[in-house]
């Protein structure tokens, strides 16, 4: 029987033991349930647990790693690359319930933080001490900073503020061993190796993270969002090439094309202008004078660039309405058919408008239909294929003519990942901007932390990435 | 075995999630448990499994599925504008149909039978309100013992279909009006006063005498074929009005989707309005009054089935604001009170989790009086709220604020 009952059955009689039923599932239901994440691969966990402490995380390691049963740490299953996508017959630990916050230092503005908690409701819960958590992945309403730091996340305003890494300052963590390590801290520039930053998009392949010690941002004393519409998508990108060639680092600059403009608006509803070519939305943050300044550089290099329209957001509300449409971009393709998948390229901005034609010449190709958003101001690609699986041969088209964008990105003298992590889908192609003693570099760190190979495997790295697994050439 | 029942959820409205998760924090069971297996997605997950025939309907898919509370909050936070609400309702028909125990013949016959009996709700409505004054509710077991937090039922209890009201002037024209299941005995104050506002708008307001419950509770509860039957009596009795005023929530939510209940439900949809939307629109076009007398703050508690299933907002807001009050957001999410029609007794703990949480919101507030659009709420809320917070319905403050200025 392919949903069998048996497999670890002793195991999930003893984590019952230790967590109480209701936060131990074996069931087959349970097992499809949790399959898999936002992205298109999925797999099977033997046993499914919700643990509350770290020491239910230790011991459930301990357990799991004694059975020689695969380890898959989760948060809130938003991951687009299959990072959280349980191995076959693993124990796949849920993290949501681990959603304390605790010592909010708001002189030093940082705080420990359980892996569970969900990026904007720390951001929400220190509204009254003028204080947020900076990455802003378009998951963020969902998306738990355990899932931040695994898959290092970026987000709009990760433009100029970093990605996660930039706002860990330290991580809790269980070993495969179930020992408790604390790595990284407050202290600045702390010595020794910075095994914190090894941790920070590691995505639960060196150990599960249990708690994390953020650094928090201060809110801006004002803001300028402003929605600037194109009739093409290349005058668009010369916008942001200029805006970035002058000197500005504005806090975002997004880009959104066409389709993806129809497919927002249906949803969301905040006169988005459907038929335009693209639109840009940018956004500067700082002291009202000088932002005023700012804004005022963006329009005029968005009308000397053939702008067709500016809408500046005139209150909190419009503002977040503008946002909402942009961080709904990936469901809302959902209208046009029932699957897609996501890129993550980064490109050189220079290369930006000869990228995205030949990325769109290889959707013709393929006769796929493609919807783009862009993280335009650090060059990051979104292009994202929508599509049907169920029609016969359709995902492997899919999956080819995504390479093939990939390959573009990569000639250009990009990458195959901005912010999503590599996971499954992006494992494959690591191959392609790595060398081999790259790659087994990296193996041999993974190996140091778990020699068995039971953390969170097939992920990340793709097979026979140590150099002795290397066929003779 | 997959599915049985032609209310299933379709291949088709299934694969209109794309598992973005973006349903999760505004799913109520999945905020208190954490657990993919309590949220909109996971759930979805689970039917899909039995619509690809990799599992079949157990005893755990039930439990799954019974534990969603049907406020649709996801409805609202889908971008792929997933139609979660319906894909439950035909999910909870399987469930009752390939599951035949007591539980579900209990289901049909309260929800689907009782409900829908004149007669029936009456003499319940009657023992509750001996009871109540008999001061034995309290010993109620568990959540039946709730029935302490209702208003008190009138003694003999009244009965809304079949009447007609005119107002003073010449008709503006004429409206239809849903007399409901136990609105109809329990909260027969609020029918009085939203016939009363009507009135005075110039409505002849009209309840025809052989409409029946709306099927609401049947269709949460999978007790689909009664539903789609009390659907199309309400059909026919409704045919022939241009406008049905709907005062609760949850049966005019569930009257504007009829399209999927009865043939000629879909029209029969069009011409529903709840009465906080209608109401408002004549507040606002000029039909009714505005009436001044400062501003005293008043906390509001949005109903699901006017919020996330109707979107209806503000028009709530508007009649409080037209009352001479000033309302008080307590939750800028709007959470499910954990009420939820029959899920106060199916689950008992998840409700009571997520009254204790509303009522930490409404009190937070400081003020003295929370206003909410639905029985159902304000039930729960009576339980959960410390002594001295009255709960109140808009329009009955509305109708209370007019009546004194006039």
């Amino acid at each position: 029987m392919r949903w069998g009952y048996d497999d670890g059955m002793d195991l999930a009689a003893r984590l019952i033991e230790l967590l109480g039923a209701t936060r131990v599932h074996t069931h087959p239901i349970d097992r499809l349930i949790y399959a898999k994440d936002s992205g298109v691969s999925s797999g099977d966990p033997a046993i499914v647990v919700l643990p509350e402490t770290t020491e239910e995380v230790a011991a459930i390691v301990r357990m799991a790693a004694g059975a020689d049963m695969p380890i898959v740490a989760r948060g809130a299953g938003t991951g687009l690359a299959g990072g959280a996508v349980p191995a076959s017959g693993s124990v796949l630990v849920v993290l949501t319930r681990m959603n304390a916050i605790y010592d909010v230092d708001e002189i030093g503005r940082t705080a420990w933080v359980g892996p569970g908690v969900i990026n904007l409701d720390l951001s929400d819960a220190l509204v009254d001490q003028d204080l947020h958590f900076a990455p802003d992945p378009s998951s963020q309403q969902s998306s738990t900073i355990g899932g931040n730091v695994g898959t290092n996340a970026g987000g709009p305003h990760c433009l100029a503020e970093g990605s996660t890494i930039a706002h860990v300052l330290g991580v809790e963590i269980v070993t495969v061993d179930g020992d408790i390590m604390v790595l990284g801290g407050a202290a600045p520039d702390p010595p020794g190796y910075d095994l914190r930053g090894l941790i920070v998009g590691s995505e639960g392949t060196l150990g599960i993270v249990t708690r994390v010690l953020v650094r928090l941002t201060e809110n801006p004393p004002d803001v300028v969002t402003m929605l600037i519409s194109f009739d093409g998508i290349g005058d668009a990108a010369r916008t942001v090439s200029d805006i970035i060639g002058s000197g500005l680092v504005p806090a975002a600059l997004e880009m959104m094309d066409g389709p993806m403009i129809e497919a927002v608006e249906n949803f969301v509803h905040a006169g988005l202008p459907v038929g335009a070519g693209a639109v840009l939305l940018a956004e500067v943050v700082g002291h009202p004078a000088g932002i005023a300044a700012e804004a005022d550089l963006i329009r005029e290099i968005a009308v000397a660039n053939a702008a067709t329209d500016i809408r500046t957001a005139t209150d909190e509300d419009e503002r977040a309405l503008l946002w909402k449409g942009r961080k709904s971009a990936f469901g809302a393709v959902a209208q046009a058919a029932p699957d897609y998948y996501l890129n993550d390229t980064v490109v050189p901005r220079t290369r930006f408008v000869e990228v995205l034609d030949e990325i769109c010449a290889i959707a013709d190709r393929y006769d796929l239909r493609l919807l783009n958003v862009f993280h335009a101001g650090d060059g990051n690609f979104h292009p994202l294929i929508s599509f049907d699986a169920s029609e016969q041969g359709m995902s492997e088209k899919v999956v080819a003519a995504s390479h093939e964008m990939v390959h573009a990105a990569i000639a250009a003298g990009g990458t195959l990942s901005g912010e999503h992590g590599i996971g499954i889908e992006k494992r494959d192609l690591m191959s392609r901007v790595f060398s081999v003693d790259d790659l087994d570099a990296q193996a041999r760190v993974r190996e140091a932390f778990d020699p068995e190979g039971l953390l969170n495997p097939g992920k990340i790295l793709p097979e026979g990435s140590r150099c002795f697994d290397r066929p003779a050439t | 075995m997959a599915w049985v029942t032609d209310f299933a959820p379709t291949t088709s409205e299934l694969d209109t999630c794309i598992d973005c998760g973006l349903c999760l924090p505004v799913c109520p069971t999945f905020r208190v448990t954490g657990d993919e297996s309590a949220s909109p997605r996971g759930r979805i997950a689970a039917m899909r499994a039995v619509d690809r025939g990799l599992i079949g309907v157990d005893d755990r898919f039930a439990e799954v599925m019974d534990l969603c509370l049907q406020c649709r909050a996801c409805e609202v936070a889908c971008p792929s504008l997933v139609q979660f609400g319906r894909m439950m309702e035909g999910a909870r028909a399987e469930v009752t149909a390939q599951l035949p125990d007591w539980k579900a013949f209990a289901t049909r016959t309260v929800f689907g039978r009782a409900i829908a009996s004149r007669s029936a709700v009456v003499l319940l409505s009657w023992m509750v309100g001996v009871a109540q004054r008999a001061h034995v509710t309290g010993v109620l077991p568990g959540a039946v013992g709730k029935v302490t937090a209702l208003r008190r039922v009138p003694l003999p209890v009244p009965t809304t279909a079949g009447h007609e009201w005119l107002p003073d002037g010449e008709p503006v024209g004429t409206v239809a009006f849903l007399a409901g299941c136990v609105m109809d005995q329990w909260y027969s104050d609020v029918h009085v006063a939203v016939i009363q506002v009507l009135r005075t708008a110039g409505y002849r307001v009209v309840a025809p005498p052989n409409q029946t419950c709306c099927g609401a509770l049947a269709a949460h509860e999978g007790a689909a074929y009664d539903a789609a039957k009390m659907a199309a009596r309400n059909v026919d009795a409704f045919a022939g009005y241009d406008l049905v005023v709907v005062d609760s929530a949850g049966c005019s939510a569930h009257m504007k989707g009829y399209g999927h209940w009865a043939a000629g439900g879909a029209d029969l949809a069009e011409r529903v309005v709840d009465a906080n939307e209608f109401i408002a629109a004549l507040i606002d076009e000029g039909s009714l009054p505005k009436v001044s007398e400062g501003k005293v703050p008043i906390a509001i508690q949005d109903p699901c089935h006017l919020r996330h299933a109707q979107r209806i907002v503000d028009e709530p807001r508007s009649i409080l604001r037209a009352a001479g009050y000033a309302p008080v957001e307590i939750d800028p999410a709007g959470m499910c009170c954990g009420a939820a029609g029959a899920y106060q007794l199916s689950h008992p703990e998840m409700s009571d989790e997520l009254g204790v949480r509303k009522a930490v919101q409404v009190e937070a507030a400081g003020l003295p009086r929370v206003a909410s659009a639905n029985p159902g709420c304000e039930m729960q809320l009576k339980t959960f709220l410390a002594d001295g917070i009255d709960v109140v319905h808009p329009i009955e403050v509305y109708w209370d604020s007019v009546a004194r200025h006039k």
